[in-house]
């Protein structure tokens, strides 16, 4: 910052913070919320007026989801499934975003019209058809369905496309005078480029699929090839449900994501004059 | 539903049942050599009944494997099974859980004719009769469950209120919640708990109203038992539908941890409780069962049959199911509803749809079972109607009167303008 | 391969993805060229597309034309479905609700994120931290979302309402159980959710915008905003077109979130497209029906997604 410090500024500053700090902490509440819940008996987990101190403090709900629960099975399945998709996304639909934002050819802005158009239908009214397709093929009751089902969705595709697009194209243009085939382009100048847009993609692929809940509700029944949220649901049960518990799983759950997030910062926010491209 | 429609349709039903029943008089011969056959269930972690009639099937019948499908709980096991049922990959044997969309099951071919099951199981078995349509049936109840009227007997004590003696109408209920609510006079402790379901409300004005019918198209029988639940919620005898949403409370912590006097609840929450006091999730108090609050005093009373209401849990067989198992299946249906697979389940406090002795002095055997004698009287005497009367529209005028349902309990629209209203979308959706 | 750069740069040093165009080489021949190898870039992800979505997609339109109940065979009955939507009041408060929903959670979740990804795109100290708890949101579970916010909207026991009792008398509002502020507690919780996720893809497309650029509108004596709004915004465009498609689109298919906060009500306050599509499909067994309501929600999507389309191509032009 080379702006000078004046008391005003800095007035401006600690009001900015202070403002920031207050909305982080009400952003958070839903959180803070879970984790309480998980720290309590499940009859205390709803009350009307909300307890917001858990008494008596239940640390066993995090030792009981391990040991009674098959916390492990769900969190390697989940992993299995939300790794698989989320490559397959990235590699293919940043593959194909090239040839929709830097080829022209006939048929292609009606072509990606279509892969918006499927966005546009909800999946619950479609996904009776796609069960009754991937059950013919013999592939329901496997992690393969959940793994087909999201990994060629448009909407990588249209992301990736949008931001090839904000790429000056002199960078590609001078590569191919330099005798680069367009699959050289799209690896070599392309890629290290986007990565501001591969890393969002990478960790929303990644959410969507380790949040998934209708997918696995539909195609998934044996117990060994339960997902988190699956196994979650399944403590709500018929005539009573561990409430304390979904909180301990939800907990758990959400904390690899905000890891990766934390950790994957820089990526995020990776300008293009940053990477030292220089064409 | 008016109860002479009710019983005259119970005697063509069981006409009907007495002419198939001619038809299938030889019992079925049980196939040789080892056979399985798999039945679809729910949580199977925390209710065994499906275990336990498997294994009690298996133990009669070794030859047999009972191979279990566990689908998820609640709603999403109707959602799961449709999908399943829709690409042919359900189980030769399931659950057709909802009454509500027993008819698009039956119509939609995915259902085998099991008539001479039927025919074979004891008239009295709750739930029965209606399962027939156009004369044959499709599936079996195993479990009814019906509503009663649960109430905290130390709260009771505390506030100074006399404890129901089975000649409670709706009234009087209404009055000792508000008495109760006074006397124990604790800011968090109200008179009674209404769950936010809409039977909770419509399952008793339509079981106990005289001509009332879910497609007559006319529902002013539910404005006297919604005044009175309002009526409740305004004064403070229970916290309102507005809390018990919005703070998403659960009937189990409300009435468990002693935060409700009375609680109108169905039978399956005695197997609750009994767990939660002895795992201490509850809390330890003495509790009672009396029979559900009644509209008038023609059925109020112990020498009475006091009307409630609950839908039987019924078995049906895939139709898709493969030739050689349809006796093995059928088998095993009419040992799950009839008096074995009733001692059963009785035997883990589930309430069977075939209550006899047996079934009642297993209950009441479980450590933790309240002994009194109305508490016995309440589960084993009452005229259970279904919430979902067997019927083609049943589904969609559900949908509407749920609707309905969070319009008047949150107070958004009067009682009577949401009836006239909901009375025009049937009209105008349904049919 | 050779290709002239010539007419392609634009000021900014920005092109727009026009192709190459060639001058000496005959223009049918690469233009087969072009074709065969943008498809070699498209297939891979086209293959599964087709297969996996498309094609239940198109079975999707065919089922709107017939009287399906799920189990049994398909009925042909033509447009009577859609028919039977012109009468359907339910169906006109389900389109009226979703209208509303998206029309007030379209702008304001724009603005709300842009303003987001602006103010963490800086070099604030923990920066890092405050997107981390902006997305926060987005990952968190949506049951307990729901609860939580329910909780506060309580109309008796919650939070805002006894905050803002301190400064308004009289009645305060019902907020999800009030059949006239249920949809407003809705939207609130809507954007406060989606947020942070279009936060992430405004910030990527940030990310593309030349520092060089906005150092020489600072000398040139640009203030703030006008640096915002002839620098920042013209450099965001793809983005910007991203995001308000995906908005829309994900405006007009809300789901999840209402089913969880107030399951549509209360009555029918808050019922939406693609809630009265799952209630007459998986409630109902009407599938023939609720398809030809997913087709007219998908029409109307792609018609403002067209309209933004066209839009963009011409500004782009």
């Amino acid at each position: 910052m080379t702006a000078r410090t004046s008391p005003f500024r800095r007035f401006g500053r600690v009001l900015l913070y202070v403002t920031m700090i207050v909305a982080a902490a009400g952003i958070m509440l839903p959180f803070a919320w879970m984790v309480i819940s998980s720290l309590k008996l499940n009859n205390q987990v709803f009350t009307a007026p909300v307890q917001w101190i858990p008494d008596p403090v239940q640390w066993s709900n995090y030792i009981d989801i391990w040991v009674k629960a098959d916390m492990v099975t769900w969190v390697r399945n989940t992993l299995v499934v939300s790794v698989a998709v989320t490559f397959l996304q990235v590699l293919t639909g940043s593959f194909a975003a090239y040839g929709f934002a830097k080829m022209r050819f006939p048929g292609r802005d009606v072509l990606f019209l279509l892969y918006i158009g499927t966005i546009a239908v909800p999946w619950q009214s479609y996904m009776i058809p796609q069960f009754q397709m991937l059950s013919s093929w013999g592939l329901n009751n496997t992690l393969w369905a959940i793994m087909l089902l999201q990994a060629f969705g448009a909407f990588g595709v249209f992301l990736m496309k949008q931001y090839y697009e904000s790429i000056p194209d002199s960078l590609s243009e001078a590569a191919r005078i330099d005798g680069l085939s367009e699959y050289g382009i799209w690896w070599r100048i392309i890629i290290p480029l986007s990565v501001p847009a591969l890393a969002s993609l990478t960790i929303i692929t990644f959410v969507q699929t380790w949040n998934d809940y209708l997918g696995p509700l539909i195609y998934l029944r044996e117990r060994p090839l339960w997902t988190i949220q699956l196994g979650l649901q399944s403590f709500i049960g018929e005539y009573n449900a561990e409430h304390a518990l979904i909180m301990t799983g939800s907990v758990l759950s959400v904390l690899p994501i905000a890891l990766i997030f934390l950790l994957g910062q820089r990526y995020f926010v990776q300008g293009i004059a940053t990477t030292g491209v220089k064409g | 539903m008016n109860r002479k429609i009710m019983s005259a349709f119970g005697v063509a039903a069981a006409a009907s049942l007495a002419l198939t029943g001619c038809g299938g008089e030889s019992e079925p011969e049980a196939p040789e050599g080892p056979v399985t056959i798999s039945l679809a269930g729910w949580d199977f972690a925390s209710t065994p009944e499906f275990q336990t009639l498997a294994d009690a099937y298996e133990e009669a019948n070794p030859d047999v494997t009972v191979e279990l499908k566990e689908y998820p709980a609640g709603d999403d096991y109707d959602t799961a099974l449709t999908a399943d049922l829709s690409a042919g990959a359900a189980p030769d044997v399931f659950i057709v859980k909802n009454l509500k969309n027993y008819v698009t099951f039956q119509e939609g071919g995915t259902l085998l004719d099991i008539s001479d099951v039927a025919a074979e199981l004891d008239p009295e078995t709750g739930g029965l009769e209606p399962m027939a349509v156009d004369g044959a049936t499709y599936a079996v109840p195993y479990r009814q469950d019906s509503w009663l009227l649960y109430y905290n007997k130390e709260l009771f004590e505390k506030a100074g209120v006399d404890l129901p003696d089975g000649s409670w109408t709706w009234d009087d209920y209404a009055a000792a919640a508000e008495e109760l609510t006074e006397g124990v006079d604790e800011k968090s402790v109200t008179g009674t708990y209404l769950h936010s379901w809409q039977s909770t409300v419509q399952g008793f004005a339509l079981a106990q109203t005289e001509g009332a019918a879910l497609d007559g198209g006319d529902f002013s029988f539910l404005a006297p038992y919604y005044e009175r639940e309002l009526a409740l919620q305004d004064a403070g005898a229970q916290p309102s539908y507005a809390t018990v949403t919005t703070n998403e409370l659960t009937y189990q912590a409300q009435f468990g941890t002693q935060k409700a006097a009375m609680m109108p609840m169905g039978s399956w929450y005695i197997g609750t409780l009994v767990a939660e006091q002895e795992s201490g999730a509850a809390d330890t108090f003495e509790w009672g069962i009396a029979p559900i609050p009644q509209l008038d005093e023609s059925t109020t009373g112990t020498e009475n049959t006091p009307v409630t209401f609950g839908d039987p849990t019924t078995m049906g067989i895939n139709a898709g199911i493969d030739e050689s198992k349809v006796e093995t299946a059928k088998d095993f249906l009419s040992f799950a509803a009839g008096p074995e697979g009733a001692a059963a389940l009785a035997g883990i406090g589930i309430t069977p749809a075939l209550i006899d002795d047996t079934v009642a002095d297993a209950i009441f055997s479980l450590e933790g079972v309240p002994q009194d004698e109305l508490s016995r009287f309440s589960y084993t005497t009452h005229e259970t109607l279904p919430e979902n009367p067997v019927g083609q529209n049943t589904a969609a005028i559900q949908t509407i009167l749920g609707e309905m349902h969070s319009a008047v309990m949150s107070e958004s629209t009067p009682v009577d303008e949401a009836i006239t209203e909901a009375e025009e979308r049937v009209a105008n959706e349904v049919g | 391969m050779t290709t002239p750069v010539v007419g392609n740069q634009r000021t900014l040093g920005f092109s727009q993805p026009e192709p190459s165009r060639p001058l000496r080489k005959p223009r049918t021949s690469l233009k087969v060229r072009n074709a065969l190898i943008g498809w070699t870039f498209i297939l891979p992800n086209f293959l599964g597309f087709a297969v996996l979505t498309l094609t239940p997609v198109i079975t999707l339109f065919y089922m709107s034309l017939t009287n399906w109940n799920i189990f049994g065979t398909a009925e042909w009955v033509g447009l009577e479905n859609f028919a039977r939507l012109v009468g359907d009041k339910s169906f006109h408060i389900a389109l009226g609700n979703t209208l509303y929903y998206a029309a007030l959670h379209i702008p304001i979740t724009i603005i709300v994120s842009l303003a987001l990804a602006l103010l963490l795109n800086q070099k604030l100290r923990g920066a890092a931290f405050f997107r981390t708890v902006a997305f926060f949101p987005y990952i968190t579970s949506i049951v307990a979302v729901a609860v939580v916010w329910n909780m506060l909207f309580s109309p008796e026991f919650g939070p805002i309402n006894q905050f803002l009792g301190m400064f308004v008398g009289g009645d305060l509002p019902g907020w999800t159980v009030s059949k006239d502020w249920a949809m407003p507690a809705v939207i609130i919780v809507g954007t406060w959710k989606d947020m942070g996720y279009y936060m992430l893809l405004f910030l990527a497309g940030l990310q593309t915008v030349p520092t060089e650029l906005h150092e020489a509108a600072r000398i040139d004596g640009a203030g703030a905003w006008q640096r915002f709004w002839n620098v920042t915004l013209p450099c965001l465009r793809p983005t910007m077109f991203f995001v308000t498609v995906m908005v829309t689109i994900q405006s007009l298919k809300v789901f999840d979130l209402i089913l969880v906060m107030t399951d549509g009500g209360p009555g029918q306050a808050t019922l939406v497209l693609s809630q009265y599509i799952y209630q007459k499909g998986f409630e109902q067994f009407q599938f023939g029906y609720a398809s030809a309501i997913a087709v007219v929600l998908f029409l109307i999507c792609i018609l403002v997604t067209v309209v933004q389309f066209l839009y963009n191509k011409r500004r782009d032009a």
